[in-house]
């Protein structure tokens, strides 16, 4: 910069992109309790996922004994993969859980 | 977070554990789980705020088009505080600039290309301008960048790829006549800094990726080393010194097409071959795919390179199946090395009844995981990538005034002095 000028001066346009908004939805209501549910452990297939939900189902079972659980495999990292794949079979899934606990392994 | 912002939903119940990406120590994670368990009890069965009931948009709907007015060095301490750009200096984008950067197309500004994931933001011509002035495009790459655009949201994994913990690079293949028409570099150096094509192409497609996809750094990509690819990594074919036909030929494009490749390397390694004729290139190749690499694995040959293995009577299409075919594990391999699992990188072999040894397969899901593009200038040295899914391959529409824009912009090169 050459201090004895004025510097020139920059009107720039943004480069962060405008988006739609999108319908917000609300969390689910929550469970009173563990007991006696159907507890659904999402899996993806990041090589942890499986043993996170391993350990997880273990304490639950401790903690909770009259709790079920019923596993899905993603067999993706991605949700959008999910949701574009195998959309009817997860959401028939969710339908029989109660409550679910996802694991992303990462 | 985001990917859940992105999905309707900007408040959702994340219980954090210590586990590690990745991790396979079983006591760690057991550990790491019982430490937070009571909180995933909580997630369950804490009753929901208001926040959490009736979420509100963390982002304002009409965000202002002119950002900001200010100096060079106000304009760049601006952006880069905001998360804007790459860490480098910018080129302030200025209506003129901008303008200018348009007549690189015939869309409107305000034409919408794409919606890119993960946050669904608008790649409409003038956004994608903008951050193309940003990294010192000219406007002959408008029809590169549009190109990009399509190919990232031509599949649902390219988000996953740029957000991975892998640290992916886009990898980006240019083919047919748009290469020498902007001066994309297929010779020596190819993928080294000092062009400008090369350059700023690949750097506008990393700005976009922030700004539009809204994939930023330890926010939404969680890549753990990180990967200079992701400054830019692009280049051309050596079409004309290649012994085969152009990857987009193979791919059915006709020659006097223009093509963008897209795909997303991890790793980059180089080797001497063992020898320079055909055995010893292709000893090489199959050498250096090792089992615990994932995902799609290119052969990046020189022009010499590719000549000796034509010359020992090899199409294409025959090195590929070859690779395939003898990338083997041995039964022991992992024995060894003192694992008890056979195949502690599931995703990467082939097994089966009959298979022994165990055969590598570089990408198991798809019907051709090996490429071959012959680049860089006349050398022994090999380049291998590894990782991603199968190259996405987009045709390059050019505008109507390509030839007059193509004479205004080609002479934009550098002129070495001599010492």
């Amino acid at each position: 910069m050459n201090p004895g000028k004025a510097a020139a001066s920059y009107e720039v346009l943004s480069p962060w992109a405008e988006a739609d908004p999108i319908p917000l939805k609300g969390l689910a209501p929550r469970l009173d309790k563990l007991d006696g549910k159907k507890i659904g452990l999402l899996c993806n297939n990041k090589r942890a996922a499986p043993l996170i939900l391993d350990a997880a189902e273990k304490l639950l079972k401790k903690k909770f004994p009259t709790a079920r659980v019923s596993r899905f495999f993603a067999h993706s990292f991605s949700v959008s993969s999910l949701e574009k794949n195998r959309a009817g079979e997860f959401n028939k899934w969710l339908e029989g859980v109660d409550a679910v606990i996802a694991s992303v392994g990462d | 977070m985001s990917a859940a912002s992105s999905k309707g939903m900007p408040v959702i119940r994340v219980v954090p554990e210590t586990v590690v990406s990745e991790c396979t120590i079983v006591k760690d994670i057991q550990a790491a789980v019982k430490a937070v368990f009571n909180n995933v009890v909580d997630a369950l069965t804490k009753p929901l705020t208001a926040a959490e009931k009736s979420p509100k948009s963390r982002e304002p709907e009409n965000p202002p088009r002119v950002i900001f007015k200010g100096t060079l060095e106000e304009v760049n301490r601006f952006f880069y505080q905001r998360g804007w750009t790459d860490g480098l200096p910018i080129i302030p984008p200025t209506e003129a600039a901008v303008k200018e950067m348009m007549t690189g197309t015939d869309f409107p500004a305000d034409h919408l290309v794409e919606k890119l994931e993960p946050r669904l933001g608008k790649a409409t011509i003038e956004k994608i301008a903008v951050n193309a002035v940003i990294a010192g495009c000219l406007p002959t790459y408008m029809p590169l960048l549009i190109a990009g655009v399509h190919a990232l949201a031509s599949n649902a994994v390219c988000g996953m790829m740029a957000a991975s913990t892998g640290s992916f690079s886009p990898f980006w293949l240019v083919n047919g006549p748009i290469a020498k028409d902007i001066n994309i570099r297929s010779t020596y150096g190819a993928a080294s800094p000092g062009d400008i094509a090369n350059a700023s192409f690949g750097r506008a497609m990393g700005l976009i990726t922030k700004n539009i996809r809204g994939i930023r750094k330890q926010v939404e990509d969680m890549g753990v080393l990180g990967n200079p690819g992701k400054y830019t990594w692009v280049v051309a074919e050596n079409e004309e010194n290649s012994p085969w036909e152009p990857f987009h030929v193979s791919r059915g494009f006709k020659k006097e097409d223009s093509t963008l490749t897209l795909m997303f390397a991890q790793s980059f390694q180089q080797m001497m071959p063992f020898g320079t004729d055909d055995k010893g290139i292709l000893a090489t190749i199959v050498g250096s795919i090792v089992p615990a690499r994932q995902g799609t694995f290119a052969a990046l040959l020189t022009p010499n390179n590719a000549k000796s293995i034509a010359d020992g009577g090899w199409s294409k299409k025959a090195l590929k199946e070859y690779i395939v075919k003898n990338t083997i594990v041995p039964d022991d391999y992992f024995s060894r090395l003192g694992l008890k699992t056979d195949k502690p990188f599931d995703r990467g072999d082939v097994t089966g009844p009959g298979v022994s040894p165990q055969i590598f397969r570089p990408n198991p899901h798809s019907p051709d995981p090996v490429q071959v593009f012959v680049l860089g200038g006349f050398g022994s040295w090999m380049g291998f990538l590894q990782g991603g899914p199968d190259p996405m391959i987009t045709k390059v529409e050019l505008p109507k005034n390509w030839a007059q824009l193509v004479k205004k912009y080609r002479n934009v090169v550098p002129n070495y002095a001599k010492y």
